[in-house]
């Protein structure tokens, strides 16, 4: 083994990267989801009577006993907090000019649990189990996006 | 003692050019059908075996993860296996080693590709298959591979190139009765493939595989359970991988012997001691026309460059002596690829219960074999299928013959390409990872000598070869190579391709001349280009000597050598 190479810069080395870029359609059950979403500003979720379990966002199948499932129960918008983060750096490890907060929540109506950013937390810490409220953005801003979602709005 | 394994029951979406569903869902719309054909739910499944192709066609990094759920893998052991253009046959082997061991009798494989996620072309995601140092300066892209070897395939043996694209005509004309088939084809002709835009001499459009979005899926049990599903199992026979060497350029262009190994495995194990008698019909692997003949010779169905007349003559036809990728093949059903490779297991299992309907071969077939290649070309996965004792109930299925399998209705909806633009909800991204390779000892050195003009190898003195580009241990004896050998700036053109397309497949302006070049005074070849030559002058077995870029430009790199030319002294 050749290590504890002391003037890295000299190393020869090759860059490169692998020149693509990658288009995600949403599929059968995102199209649901996306359309309602941008359409009406409501959050659909997929009901599978068999496992009695609401899956969110929509699913076009249970992964539990594969029954084919519709865009068919609207969850939301209160929920609970179910987990949260306080996320000081970003993607490289760089400081963030101001902390993001970062919350995981069960909509009501759902047992899938999604996640989003807690919006103006406020100076009160947050608490495990609290009530929080999806905050969508109004129609004329929505484009069928994940950020049609504004997040998660402590109360409510 | 290894437990008897069959199949009992398939499923398979259609092929498309780009499917609305997600990659997720077309693998729970194949692994429901494969369920639904043998009557039994998800809980009846002991263990999920899945395969996909690179993470980088769906851009889903840890892609096994992703699929798990679509698969049916939740709360279940679950394992992802690849070997690149291998990985769906080889799921079929997972499958099979799972349940001949013990360790579960019930198993659902699945194989998953989307290609169509990836832009502006899937091939952008194969760049990095070739050497980052030695090989991607050159501006390969992944046609030359295999126009590099179609050509010294044709050219040793003498093949007409008409033999060859009758191939794709076959097996354009047989997915023309496949329903999930994605470019069945029932008037196509040799002309039409002959006047096909060339992409990379020998190698035209219509001798290629489309990309495409599908997936498929097998269910696999043990004996006992077998015969509690179905009163008509189809039993794998026996199994058989094999790897050659990583140096694509040393490996032999002209016959897969990797293959061939992989078949004696599986052969050996089924007790097949006369392959052309004993398998009925075959499903080989033909992402490319000429591959298709390539491997049926690796399969020890044909003398090595026979394959192309059996072609011809119509011995592969669906009708013929030894009908070959009667579902149409990836040619003509599509080339999802990893679900393509399981696609032809499905197909056997189909035409070993007599259940192909119009893809039907005649007779009473009682053993099929599947074969499948990937990874850097080098890897072969091989499995052969039976009824066992003969087919006695072939008769009674073909009393009730199903309408079609898979089911003409079977999912996966294509989206036009306004629609796939448009799709609400749809994101586009890149990876945005940046790589910094390094060259590491033996190319390190190589590459200074190229600075000062020189051509270094490797030698093995146990094996006694001189490895150019040189590398610091020899992977056939796996020790260290010995010492530093010049050798001569000269060498011999083992094939060539005449390339009219950059990776994206956008035309270019000049046509380059990738070559494999075997260096005089070592062992195996060496991926350069030729220049100071018209390309209709090139053939395999010229003279050529390399041309240096002058010293002061030289930087240690690959391009240090500017290309090779014939040579000047005679």
């Amino acid at each position: 083994m050749l290590e504890k190479i002391a003037r890295p810069e000299e190393i020869r080395r090759w860059d490169g990267d692998m020149p693509v870029r990658h288009r995600y359609t949403p599929g059968v059950a995102g199209d649901a989801f996306f359309t309602a979403l941008k359409d009406r500003g409501v959050l659909l979720g997929s009901r599978c009577e068999h496992c009695s379990y609401t899956y969110v966002p929509a699913r076009l199948f249970c992964e539990r006993c594969f029954a084919e499932l519709a865009a068919d129960t609207e969850v939301g918008p209160g929920g609970e907090l179910v987990s949260f983060t306080i996320v000081f750096v970003g993607i490289e490890g760089e400081p963030l000019e101001s902390p993001r907060t970062i919350g995981a929540v069960r909509l009501d109506g759902a047992d899938a649990v999604v996640i989003h950013r807690v919006l103006e937390p406020g100076e009160e810490p947050l608490e495990i189990g609290e009530r929080v409220e999806v905050v969508v953005r109004p129609d004329t801003q929505r484009t069928g996006s994940v950020l049609d979602i504004e997040g998660f709005r402590v109360g409510g | 003692m290894a437990r008897r394994v069959a199949v009992v029951g398939a499923g398979m979406t259609k092929f498309v050019r780009r499917a609305q569903e997600t990659g997720k869902e077309l693998a729970w719309e194949a692994s429901r059908e494969a369920l639904a054909s043998c009557e039994l739910p998800l809980d009846r499944i002991d263990a999920v075996c899945l395969t996909s192709a690179p993470d980088a066609f769906d851009g889903v990094h840890m892609k096994g993860e992703y699929l798990s759920d679509g698969a049916g893998a939740f709360g279940r052991p679950y394992m992802r296996t690849y070997v690149g253009g291998g990985s769906g046959v080889f799921t079929a082997i997972q499958a099979y080693y799972t349940v001949a061991s013990g360790m579960a009798d019930v198993v659902l494989a699945v194989a998953e590709e989307k290609m169509s996620s990836t832009q502006p072309h899937p091939q952008g995601a194969f760049l990095t298959i070739f050497d980052n140092i030695l090989e991607r300066p050159l501006g390969p892209n992944l046609l030359w591979i295999f126009a590099l070897e179609m050509n010294r395939y044709m050219t040793v043996h003498g093949i007409d190139k008409r033999d060859i694209a009758a191939v794709a005509v076959k097996n354009k004309r047989n997915a023309a009765d496949h329903p999930a088939a994605l470019l069945g084809q029932a008037d196509i002709t040799i002309e039409d493939v002959l006047a096909s835009e060339t992409l990379a001499w020998p190698v035209q459009r219509l001798d290629v595989s489309p990309i495409s979005d599908g997936a498929v899926a097998i269910v696999v049990a043990s004996e006992e359970a077998a015969k509690q599903i179905t009163s008509d199992p189809v039993w794998i026979q026996g199994v058989g991988w094999n790897l050659d060497t990583a140096y694509w350029t040393n490996r032999d262009l002209v016959f897969p012997e990797y293959v061939a190994n992989a078949a004696r495995m599986a052969y050996g194990m089924a007790g097949v001691t006369e392959p052309r008698k004993q398998i009925h019909v075959a499903e080989p692997y033909d992402p490319f026309d000429y591959k298709e003949l390539h491997h049926l010779e690796g399969l020890l169905l044909f003398d090595k460059g026979k394959a192309p007349e059996a072609a011809r003559d119509g011995v592969l036809d669906r009708k013929g002596d030894l009908p070959s990728c009667p579902s149409g093949g990836l040619l003509g059903v599509g080339n999802p690829i990893a679900a393509a490779g399981l696609m032809k297991l499905a197909e056997l299992f189909w035409q070993l219960r007599g259940e192909a309907g119009a893809r039907q071969v005649p007779g009473t077939p009682e053993r099929g074999v599947a074969q499948a290649w990937g990874d850097l070309m080098q890897v072969g996965t091989v499995v052969v299928m039976g009824r066992e004792g003969g087919p006695p109930t072939t008769a009674t299925q073909l009393e009730t013959p199903p309408a079609a399998t898979p089911p003409a209705a079977t999912p996966a909806t294509s989206l036009s390409d306004a629609e796939f633009r448009s799709a609400t909800g749809a994101v586009e991204d890149e990876i945005g990872a940046k790589y910094a390779w390094d060259a590491g000892v033996a190319i390190g050195r190589f590459l200074d000598g190229l600075r000062e003009g020189k051509i270094l190898g490797r030698e093995c003195r146990v094996c006694h070869r001189v490895l150019v580009p040189p590398r610091m241990f020899c992977e056939r004896d796996f020790r260290g190579t010995d010492a530093w050998v010049q050798v001569e700036n000269t060498g011999v053109v083992q094939t060539f391709s005449i390339c009219n397309v950059r990776w994206d497949m956008q035309p270019l302006d000049e046509p380059e001349l990738p070559a494999v070049i075997s260096i005089d005074g070592s062992n195996g070849g060496f991926l350069h280009t030729l220049g100071e030559v018209k390309p209709d002058e090139v053939t395999i077995g010229m003279k050529v000597e390399a041309v240096w870029k002058p010293v002061g430009e030289r930087t240690g790199s690959i391009l240090d050598i500017a290309y090779f030319r014939p040579r000047t002294d005679g």
